[in-house]
């Protein structure tokens, strides 16, 4: 049904971004296809949340283009929703106006919110909620929230930075799993920044390894597991084998960067 | 003592209500009646203007005073503020000023305004106005700042413009700040009720107390003193449920 010359959802090509006289990150090229997920891991530091702050159209980059369905991304754009490491939630909104705002801001009528939203907190878990201030559910139940937020707006393009960073690891586990299950039910073009090598496994169709200073794009690293994916994912020899590898990549010269970063400060 | 119990805690605070007006009572008794006047004779003052309604027409004409420089204080106030916190060259050029007048006793400035604007009704909401504004003004401004710069990006990542940023991010965060300020306000506001009666022409409450004093009639001002002190409280209590009731969410750290 695609056209042949359909443009990929989103072309990074020689992509830089430079504050003063820092160089974060250069010579990016990357292109994601459609229902692709693509998970971005590298060193703290390195410049993987700005390059997807970039791809999201909030800072501009200093070299190279951004392409998303075809034209720049100069500015946060419909279609492309953002989930946040922090929550990003509005503490003075309820659960149910917190996924509402996308909606808001795109001029639905209140009717029309009120009939959609909670389709999308009953997706991730979270119907009984509704009228509950993020101060008063925990923090994957918040990052639960931040997801439903970006759902939403039904995003052609799902960005992820370090979503499950800031909760713990047995919350992380049960959100890994959620998300893989609607990533099934909808799947979409996905940008996934981590720092678990597990997770960016488990998540993507290729991982970006990110290095370097500044950083490139070190290593792409195909990631033939089969869909869908859940617990017996983790159990596979191959899953093993990928993950051992991206370690490999990552921590090769790790000590290296380690001193290298105490030499640039 | 357990004070935990609300019981021990309101037996407790009647106890030492009914000390302090037994103490006024008798002190009242065994001193000149130029100086100080029983609690009894002070409420019995108090009753005798209220039904002769000197009471009523004197509270409604101080109220009036009162409401109007609040209003104005938070009218100005807080969209001020918030412009100050937003447009930051604005800010860096007005924040000595704000910060200068809040720190004034504004009782000195009550002379200068009263050359420059006579004895009318307009210079004394001014007076309450000068009084209640700064508080409101400063908390704005440093609530608004202290907004999350997270927040503004989530905002902009779901494509938020200037004017909406106003309405869902601005505006909704600030609001529970200002309160803080309003809270200080109002207890400042009366303060400048009380001055703007005293220092410009006679009126309201303010007059009840200088005409008991320069009539030897302490009771009388007594009574009016006793008004004001429990419309404070009164009005104390109204600030803080306020401030609490847009505070719902602070118990949140972002």
């Amino acid at each position: 049904m695609k056209a042949p010359n359909t443009p990929p959802r989103i072309r990074i090509a020689a992509a830089g971004k430079r504050y003063q006289q820092h160089q974060i990150f250069e010579n990016v090229d990357l292109t994601v296809g459609e229902r692709e997920v693509v998970a971005i891991i590298g060193p703290s530091g390195c410049g993987k949340t700005t390059l997807l702050r970039c791809i999201d159209g909030l800072i501009p980059l200093t070299q190279g283009e951004i392409l998303i369905e075809g034209s720049p991304m100069l500015a946060p754009r419909a279609g492309v929703a953002m989930v946040f490491q922090h929550f990003g939630l509005f503490p003075w909104k309820t659960v149910h106006d917190n996924v509402a705002y996308g909606l808001k801001l795109s001029g639905i009528s209140k009717a029309e919110i009120n009939e959609r939203v909670p389709h999308f907190v009953k997706l991730v878990g979270l119907s009984g909620f509704e009228k509950y201030y993020p101060y008063q559910i925990s923090g994957g139940m918040q990052q639960r929230c931040g997801l439903a937020r970006a759902l939403a707006t039904e995003p052609r393009v799902l960005l992820m930075d370090e979503p499950f960073g800031a909760v713990d690891a047995q919350t992380r586990e049960i959100l890994q799993f959620e998300l893989l299950r609607i990533w099934e039910d909808t799947p979409t073009t996905m940008v996934f920044v981590t720092h678990s090598i597990e997770e960016a496994v488990l998540m993507g169709d290729r991982i970006v390894v990110l290095k370097g200073r500044p950083s490139s794009v070190h290593e792409v690293v195909e990631v033939d597991l089969p869909r869908p994916r859940d617990r017996a994912t983790l159990l596979l020899p191959h899953f093993a084998e990928l993950r051992e590898h991206v370690w490999g990549t990552l921590m090769a010269d790790a000590r290296q960067a380690e001193f290298d970063v105490i030499k640039n400060n | 003592m357990n004070l935990n119990s609300p019981w021990l805690r309101g037996a407790t605070v009647a106890a030492s209500l009914a000390l302090g007006a037994v103490i006024w009572e008798v002190t009242g008794r065994y001193t000149s009646d130029a100086f100080w006047a029983p609690l009894s004779a002070t409420l019995s003052s108090l009753r005798e203007v209220a039904v002769n309604g000197v009471l009523l027409r004197q509270a409604m004409s101080s109220f009036q005073l009162y409401i109007a420089g609040l209003a104005l204080a938070v009218v100005v106030g807080a969209p001020f503020g918030m412009l100050l916190a937003r447009v930051r060259w604005l800010r860096v050029a007005l924040e000595d000023y704000v910060l200068m007048l809040y720190s004034t006793p504004m009782v000195a400035l009550i002379p200068f305004l009263l050359s420059m604007m006579g004895f009318g009704f307009a210079p004394k909401v001014l007076v309450v106005f000068l009084f209640a504004v700064f508080p409101v003004l400063y908390n704005t401004i440093e609530g608004a700042r202290s907004i999350k710069p997270e927040l503004i990006e989530v905002a902009q990542s779901f494509r938020s413009g200037e004017w909406q940023l106003w309405r869902d991010v601005m505006i909704p965060y600030t609001l529970s700040f200002t309160m803080t300020g309003v809270r200080q306000a109002i207890a400042r506001g009366l303060v400048g009720m009380v001055a703007a009666e005293f220092f410009l022409s006679p009126s309201g409450l303010g007059q009840m107390i200088m005409m008991g004093s320069q009539n030897f009639d302490t009771a009388g001002m007594l009574a009016a003193i006793l008004l004001i002190v429990l419309l404070g409280v009164g009005l104390m209590d109204l600030g803080r449920a306020l401030e609490k009731r847009f505070a719902v969410w602070r118990g949140y750290n972002p």
